[in-house]
């Protein structure tokens, strides 16, 4: 005898939908602690950046009511000119090393799709800058790009006269070494991903369209890139959302100087966050900067849906 | 000029020899089908005469011209993959001008020879569908089509229908006879199946373990067998072959076949070819060929097994499990039960070298 027979027939519904509630239930306590630190912080931010409250204002957070200043730092960010010279650095950063990043994993993908002599060592040293720890590495690019380093006593051996040049030092240089730093540590990642795509075209396709005529050239147009289109798509956003982020090389080697020169998003947040305390205005930051990502991100995937 | 001429083809692999000195010269306009076993270097042969495959020594040649170093874009042949090989993230029709577009052809031939293949093939209604999620059948004319809008002089098929369902497989076989007809290009055909050999093909090339067997016509082949292997591959089922000694006997010489008896005197040719034999013998006969004894008829006695009725025919297995033979008859005829004589008829006999395995030839 089955439940069902047993109960009034009123009460019949299809099992699935028991089924699918009693699943809804059991899950609720996991949903609710989910929701609740995914929401909490963005609540409490949103609170936070309507006053001007600061750790050293004497009161704890939940008290921030007292310094309510309505949306005066969102009106303040808007005449910001630091922060919307971050964010144009950021930008630029991101269009100068994440299609070189791409390129360069790109043609390395596709040497490493054919065997070579040495082809496992050649492997290894490749992916082993990703392995490194950011920190580590901005310490090593900050003693290459010493004005008495590496870098300048490669240099010296292409001039008559010893190079020094002070990279660190000079704003238009010191942002090509962190972009040299952040293309070097990233491009393993770009090729990694983009050798798995290489690896999953079909060799039988590559091989017809060879036979019907097709150059290399139109072959990688019209066979591989076609294929490999959602890894690109997939690789390409992740490094654009990683570059946004870029912090600890850069913040070792510069510390976002000289001067406001290789100062990115993120270390300006952090500068206004420990140095000048004044964390109401973090907060909005953070949360404006959170919807025109979100904003962003959305139209992107619609396009790339279609 | 589309002749294609393999000298000294040798394909090695390592340690690994998948082509042992092929020679094989196909004419303007034929239908050579590569016949064998996997493993035996068919499709070798044919990724060689397509340019996929670099052959260890030896020369191909297309008419007159040395096509050896010649990369594979540019040997102008047609070329269908076991599996296809259609671009699946392209629609049908981009598909089928692939070749004609990446060559440059001007737009209004492109369409013209396009949709004229199209029809041909009966795909104009699926033109503009995804190749994507189309039927294994659809996707096997597209991939024939595909390379044939490209009107190769040199027309490549590897296993073409061996994934597509039975029925299908009936259609095609005319359908890419009659295609062939109509172009008149040279096709290399590589099958397993010899029915869709012997069913397409001008003339087969049987191959295996790397050495090509032998060539001939569809009934060449049949009839007259080069060797054991042949003799054992072609035909459904196969030649029944027995190692036995020449004996002679009050009737004339024929063959010892030990545990299963002596065979019936062989027909005065075949005797007299047997006379080249040095040593034993393996005596050989159409399963299809046999006729049951009259009393007082010489014949080969032999229990019967199993009976296997298969519509028109029925397939006999007799004899012992060490030599088994069988024999195909008419499923009108009346079998009787128990011990069957069984009597091959004497210019059907085929009689080979235990030895090398190959045919004593009938003068």
């Amino acid at each position: 005898m089955t439940i069902a027979e047993v109960q009034p027939l009123s009460k019949l519904k299809p099992a699935r939908d028991d089924g699918a509630r009693l699943g809804f239930r059991l899950t609720l306590p996991a949903q609710l602690l989910v929701l609740f630190i995914a929401v909490f912080p963005l609540l409490m931010q949103l609170y936070i950046s309507l006053t001007d409250w600061s750790p050293l204002s004497g009161a704890s957070w939940p008290q921030a009511w007292q310094f309510w200043n309505s949306f005066a730092n969102y009106s303040d960010l808007i005449s910001d000119n630091r922060l919307w010279s971050a964010l144009g650095r950021t930008l630029f950063i991101i269009a100068i090393c994440v299609p070189i990043e791409f390129l360069l994993g790109l043609g390395l993908a596709t040497l490493f799709v054919d065997d070579f002599p040495g082809k496992r060592v050649a492997y290894s040293i490749l992916i082993a800058p990703m392995m490194v720890v950011p920190a580590v590495a901005g310490y090593m690019f900050f003693m290459l790009f010493q004005s008495g380093g590496p870098v300048n006593d490669i240099l010296s051996w292409f001039t008559p006269d010893p190079v020094a040049i002070a990279w660190l030092s000079d704003r238009h240089l010191a942002l090509v070494a962190v972009m040299v730093t952040d293309i070097w540590q990233w491009t393993p990642l770009m090729f990694l991903i983009l050798l798995a795509g290489l690896v999953g075209v079909p060799s039988d396709q590559l091989k017809a369209a060879a036979l019907l005529g097709a150059s290399p050239w139109q072959r990688f147009r019209t066979i591989v890139i076609p294929r490999m289109k959602t890894i690109i798509i997939i690789a390409l956003a992740i490094r654009v959302i990683e570059c946004f982020k870029i912090f600890d090389t850069l913040f070792i080697m510069t510390g976002g100087g000289p001067g406001v020169a290789t100062e990115t998003i993120s270390v300006y947040i952090y500068k206004v966050t420990t140095n000048d305390l004044i964390w109401g205005y973090v907060a909005a930051i953070a949360l404006a900067i959170l919807i025109v990502l979100s904003i962003g991100a959305v139209w992107a995937m619609k396009r790339l849906a279609r | 000029m589309s002749a294609i001429k393999l000298e000294h083809l040798v394909k090695r692999f390592g340690a690994f020899t998948a082509l042992k000195t092929m020679d094989l010269s196909i004419t303007d306009g034929e239908f050579m089908a590569l016949l064998g076993p996997s493993g035996c270097g068919k499709s070798t042969t044919m990724n060689i005469i397509a340019g996929m495959e670099t052959p260890t020594e030896g020369r191909i040649l297309f008419g007159d011209r040395d096509m050896t170093g010649v990369p594979m874009g540019r040997r102008g042949v047609g070329f269908v993959f076991q599996n296809f090989a259609i671009f699946t993230h392209m629609t049908v029709r981009r598909n089928l001008d692939y070749g004609l577009r990446m060559t440059g052809r001007p737009t209004a031939e492109i369409a013209r020879r396009t949709n004229a293949m199209a029809e041909l093939l009966g795909l104009t209604a699926l033109l503009d569908r995804p190749a994507q999620g189309l039927s294994v059948n659809i996707l096997q004319r597209l991939a024939i089509g595909r390379s044939a809008v490209m009107e190769p002089a040199i027309f490549l098929l590897d296993e073409p229908l061996s994934n597509v369902d039975a029925a299908f497989r009936a259609v095609m076989r005319t359908e890419l006879k009659s295609l062939q007809r109509q172009f008149r290009q040279t096709m290399v055909y590589v099958t397993h199946d010899q029915l869709e050999a012997m069913t397409m093909a001008d003339r087969i090339a049987v191959m295996d373990h790397g050495v090509l067997q032998q060539v001939g016509t569809p009934l060449e082949v049949y009839n007259t067998p080069a060797n054991t292997f042949v003799a054992r591959f072609i035909g459904s089922p196969g030649m029944n072959l027995f190692t036995g000694k020449l004996t002679q006997t009050d009737a004339g010489l024929a063959v010892d076949l030990g545990p299963l008896g002596i065979s019936p005197p062989l027909a005065p040719a075949t005797a007299s070819a047997a006379k080249r034999a040095n040593g034993d013998v393996v005596y050989g006969f159409r399963p299809e060929e046999v006729t049951l004894a009259q009393p007082g008829e010489p014949a080969l006695a032999l229990p019967l097994n199993l009976t296997e009725r298969i519509g028109a025919r029925t397939i006999l297995h007799l004899g012992t499990p060490q030599a088994e033979v069988r024999a195909v008859f008419q499923s009108g005829t009346a079998i009787p039960a128990g011990i069957l004589r069984l009597a091959p008829a004497p210019a059907a006999v085929r009689l080979f070298d235990a030895g090398s395995g190959a045919a004593l030839q009938v003068a």
